[in-house]
């Protein structure tokens, strides 16, 4: 029996949107965060334990380049995952492409500038130990 | 067995302008009678002005799809003891603007279900100059999503569509996936470009709960999934 694929149907991936783009961050900073998030976890709460941290934990763990990128990555992907999901939720109330562009925008702006100040925290705390 | 049917009532034509719900108690229910069957015996015998669709009453044609204790399903196919309850709400299908009681207009659905070229795009002659071959491989690949009556009842179960009445719906990529994944189709990629918009298969969460609704039992979040990959791989195999 002849079942030949025609080539109409060989090559049809679309050019990705902006919300192709999203979809595909919300899976792979989902899978990236498994790791992050469940290291950060056992770390902090079950290996050293939440009352044994201190300043001078904090100050010795950020004096470590290795520690110091790993936090600024949980936080920017963490923070980034999360703002994607709500700007998916605030779709629903943001209807217009004008709003829904504005929305978006704010939405970047924010994370840039709360990973931003994350990321100077980080490595500030890092430099004064130096210093 | 006795059962509180309550019916939400609209109806600006008996001067019913605002919503509101009517209750009968019917007695000598049968378990086996469906939800159908009650509403029927309430028009005939109690209001004849109660209004909602039916046609084939098996379960094929799609037109009584109403969201019955909470849950959409078609009032025909529906028993009263399925429902655990001697107390039976019915109101009409979410997300849609009511018409007369439990009548919904259904054009923004059908509207939505056009943009995405639901019917087969071939123009070759086929290699026989008669019929177009498939495998039974090829056809099993879009078998499940060929069992779709268009009732709505996933559309308009769905919270996404709920909160945005422009997203598609899964009703509309479950027709899109019929014909993506169709060996004789030439052209998937159009639908996958029409998916891949703001209002397509993005909009979906991912909820489950077209599925639950399905009375085919199609397997809608699945073939949604199937959708978007599909977009992201350009794969239709």
């Amino acid at each position: 029996m002849t079942t030949a694929t025609t080539s109409a149907r060989a090559n049809v991936k679309p050019t990705p949107t902006y919300e192709t783009i999203a979809w595909k961050w919300m899976r792979y900073s989902g899978v990236l965060l498994i790791p992050l998030v469940w290291i950060h976890v056992l770390i902090q709460d079950v290996l050293v334990g939440v009352h044994a941290i201190d300043l001078n934990y904090v100050v010795e763990r950020w004096a470590n380049i290795g520690w110091q990128i790993y936090d600024i990555l949980l936080l920017a992907f963490t923070f980034a995952h999360g703002m994607n999901g709500l700007r998916q939720v605030a779709f629903d109330f943001f209807q217009t492409d004008k709003a829904r562009r504005n929305l978006s925008w704010i939405l970047f702006i924010g994370w840039l500038v709360i990973s931003f100040i994350g990321a100077a925290a980080i490595l500030g705390a890092a430099a004064k130990h130096l210093a | 067995m006795d059962v509180t049917l309550r019916v939400f009532r609209y109806n600006t034509e008996a001067g019913r302008t605002k919503p509101s719900f009517d209750s009968w108690t019917l007695t000598d229910v049968d378990p086996t009678d469906r939800v159908l069957d009650l509403l029927e015996f309430v028009k005939g015998y109690h209001d004849g002005t109660l209004s909602f669709r039916r046609s084939c009453a098996h379960g094929v044609c799609g037109s009584d799809a109403m969201r019955i204790n909470g849950r959409n399903y078609l009032a025909c196919k529906v028993l009263v003891r399925d429902l655990n309850s001697t107390t039976i709400t019915v109101e009409p299908i979410m997300g849609l603007k009511v018409v007369k009681d439990l009548i919904v207009d259904m054009e923004p659905f059908f509207e939505s279900y056009r943009s995405v070229l639901p019917y087969m795009i071939n123009d070759d002659v086929p290699a026989d100059g008669k019929e177009r071959h498939q495998s039974i491989e090829q056809r099993e690949r879009f078998d499940d999503t060929t069992k779709c009556i268009l009732c709505a009842a996933c559309t308009s179960s769905c919270p996404s569509f709920w909160g945005d009445g422009k997203y598609v719906g899964p009703a509309t990529i479950v027709n899109a996936h019929r014909f993506i994944f169709d060996s004789r189709d030439q052209a998937p990629g159009e639908r996958l470009q029409i998916l891949n918009e703001q209002e397509g298969v993005w909009r979906c969460r991912t909820a489950f709960n077209c599925t639950e609704a399905c009375p085919r039992e199609i397997h809608i979040t699945q073939a949604i999934a199937e959708v978007k990959h599909a977009i992201t791989s350009g794969n239709v195999d």
